[in-house]
């Protein structure tokens, strides 16, 4: 029974049809199509190899650190710019950047298979590629959870299924470890900053505001529509966050992040809780994500400390007065 | 109804202009994010210093909306003058590219990464080679009119539009938002104006000084210079104050649209076009909308914050199509 019923979930309809009428069912059998590639990407898009990729094109930095955290660097063909991770990235054919690529760079590269970033990537030029009939994966990250599974599908489209399970394995229990330490803590009002000018920060849709929860932190702007909105310093000010968290641009910590210090009354301020994560930590969708996590996690019990020193009020309090 | 108004000097309306003007000053310095009541900005303006809502007030919207004050006459003002000069009901602050220079300055510093001070010194100094560049090209082989400033300034914004482009289309990611957002206009980091208020004060003067030669240089080069006008070194002047004027509203604010033209016509059409009238009602009226549209732009959505751009477009376009369609007078 079980066989079975395993048989005809990995074939669709289509298929299905197209054996029976044929009659091709009892010839074939079962071992030839389960050697088919089947996996569903991130848009609920049904994806059919007929072997593992060999040739793959990726179309963001992060998709680039996930097929090598897949085990699959080896396979990669062409790349986009500012896929600087892992070293090894740096050294691949480049065809253009995630929003503007080189669709004829990409075809003379005679991938198998590209794997995009589904709202990063440009729609046309996606529907491009699969008209010409070059097999397209699309990523998109809503949740933690979500990382993993792409790296284990990535493994399957590419052969590399032992290297890809373990990495996610390896994911899903440092996560599990940063829930158990974190997330029952005494709550932070946590504002991130994305940018200065504009100034960005994000929404509770936003990956990294489920980092925040993660740490037992509460984003002070989770409440808001978009999910990178601009907001002005006053709105900072009134929200009066425990920690500020920012990124800015490369490795180095902003300068800006210090021009808070001209607010002596936030509380971020006076308990110097000014934190910076490198933006490829966090801000990318990748494994690394928990890199940056396991940072802010530090930051924020850091912060949480100076909270409770503080003439022994209790944290909840101090959090309600604000609102 | 126009000579009449060009003959009798009716402060009137300006009153009404300046008192507008204040109590979208009142309205700017009450609303944002944290919640001020009149009460408190009583005690703030007295200097009480306690608790955040002073330095929200004092260090946050007074001079911001200041600022936006400032920049809005200032663009209004250009606006008016570059109308004069070109003859050319089209023409706006950044007609001659001085914006596109600016800009192309301001991204510049932005690509190689510098600090704010820098952005701001660089735009300014895009926007003088701008100056020199239109003035040395349309003046070159000594014939100078309007329609050939106007041309070489139009082809050299649109020289200036590609380089943007171009410096777009290389910049990474991280660098785009804030460049885009230079290029939209925004008053959200305008500090204290500081030396700005000059550049407008002086040139209110200098064109106010001018005001009944522009009078009469809007009845052709020739009946002007025929009633003694110094024609040439008007033009130059009005071409350099316009310039400044610009340049200094976009290195405060980036380039924020629209205001330097339709401010100037709002008030011909309703006030005529004495220029008496005209370039102090432009300096209020233009500071006044761009007041209380920076207000909108930050508390509709409180605490996101729209382009003000957006909101001077969604005020000023029913407007203006409002004012045009009472008055059957033709423009300019």
């Amino acid at each position: 029974m079980l066989p079975i019923c395993y048989f005809f979930r990995q074939i669709t309809g289509r298929y299905l049809k197209y054996l029976i009428t044929s009659g091709l069912l009892s010839l074939i059998g079962a071992p030839l199509l389960q050697a088919d590639i089947r996996v569903q990407d991130d848009t609920g898009t049904f994806l059919q190899l007929s072997s593992p990729a060999n040739r793959v094109i990726s179309l963001a930095p992060s998709v680039t650190e996930l097929i090598f955290s897949a085990g699959a660097g080896n396979k990669l063909v062409g790349v986009v710019t500012f896929s600087n991770y892992p070293e090894a990235a740096t050294q691949l054919p480049v065809i253009g950047s995630y929003n503007h690529f080189d669709l004829e760079k990409i075809l003379a590269l005679k991938p198998d298979l590209v794997i995009g970033w589904k709202s990063g990537n440009d729609q046309k030029a996606i529907h491009h590629l699969k008209a010409l009939g070059i097999p397209v994966y699309l990523t998109e990250t809503r949740f933690l959870e979500q990382i993993p599974e792409t790296v284990k599908r990535l493994g399957q489209l590419m052969n590399t299924r032992t290297i890809a399970d373990q990495a996610a394995l390896q994911f899903n229990n440092r996560l599990a470890a940063l829930k158990n330490t974190y997330q029952q803590q005494q709550p932070v009002r946590v504002f991130y900053q994305v940018w200065n000018r504009p100034l960005i920060t994000i929404n509770q849709q936003n990956l990294i505001s489920q980092v925040i929860g993660l740490c037992g932190g509460q984003n002070v702007f989770a409440e808001l529509d978009s999910i990178a909105p601009r907001i002005d310093i006053e709105a900072v000010l009134a929200a009066n966050p425990d920690a500020i968290i920012a990124s800015g641009m490369d490795k180095r910590r902003p300068e800006w992040l210090d021009e808070w210090r001209r607010w002596p009354s936030l509380k971020a301020v006076k308990n110097n809780q000014l934190h910076f994560i490198p933006p490829d930590h966090i801000q990318r969708q990748t494994l690394r994500v928990l890199t940056g996590a396991e940072q802010m996690c530090q930051q924020l019990a850091t912060t949480r400390q100076h909270l409770s020193d503080m003439s022994g009020n209790p944290i909840s309090d101090t959090a309600e007065e604000n609102r | 109804m126009a000579l009449i108004a060009a003959r009798t000097y009716k402060p009137l309306p300006l009153l009404l202009l300046l008192i507008a003007s204040v109590a979208s000053f009142l309205l700017a310095i009450t609303s944002g994010s944290l919640p001020v009541s009149l009460q408190e900005l009583w005690l703030i303006l007295q200097g009480n210093q306690a608790g955040i809502a002073y330095t929200v007030v004092t260090e946050l919207r007074i001079p911001r909306a200041f600022s936006a004050w400032l920049t809005g006459a200032e663009l209004a003002l250009a606006g008016c003058l570059m109308q004069v000069l070109l003859r050319n009901p089209l023409a706006d602050p950044y007609v001659l590219g001085v914006s596109g220079g600016a800009a192309t300055g301001a991204l510049l510093a932005m690509m190689l990464g510098a600090g704010s001070a820098l952005i701001s010194g660089s735009a300014f100094a895009g926007a003088m080679i701008n100056l020199m560049l239109v003035f040395g090209l349309s003046h070159s082989k000594g014939s100078w009119s309007p329609t050939r400033l106007l041309l070489t300034g139009v082809v050299t914004a649109a020289g200036w539009g590609a380089i943007i482009s171009f410096m777009l289309s290389i910049s990474p990611d991280s660098h785009l938002k804030g460049m885009l957002f230079w290029l939209m206009g925004d008053l959200s980091h305008a500090g204290h104006p500081g030396n700005h208020i000059w550049v407008l004060f002086i040139s209110l003067i200098v064109s106010g000084l001018l005001a009944r030669s522009l009078n009469l240089m809007l009845r052709g080069d020739n009946q002007a210079k025929a009633l003694g006008v110094p024609v040439y070194s008007i033009q130059i002047t009005l071409y350099i104050m316009a310039s400044l004027l610009t340049a200094s509203a976009v290195t405060q604010a980036g380039s924020i649209g629209f205001l330097g033209l339709v401010i100037p016509h709002i008030l011909r059409l309703t006030l005529g076009s004495d220029h008496r009238i005209l370039l102090p009602g432009s300096v209020l009226c233009g500071g006044c909308l761009l007041l209380l549209a920076d207000t909108f732009a930050r508390t509709i959505l409180a605490p996101q914050q729209l382009p003000v751009g957006v909101i001077t477009a969604f005020i000023g376009v029913p407007l203006f199509l409002w004012v045009l369609q009472k008055n059957n007078r033709g423009l300019v």
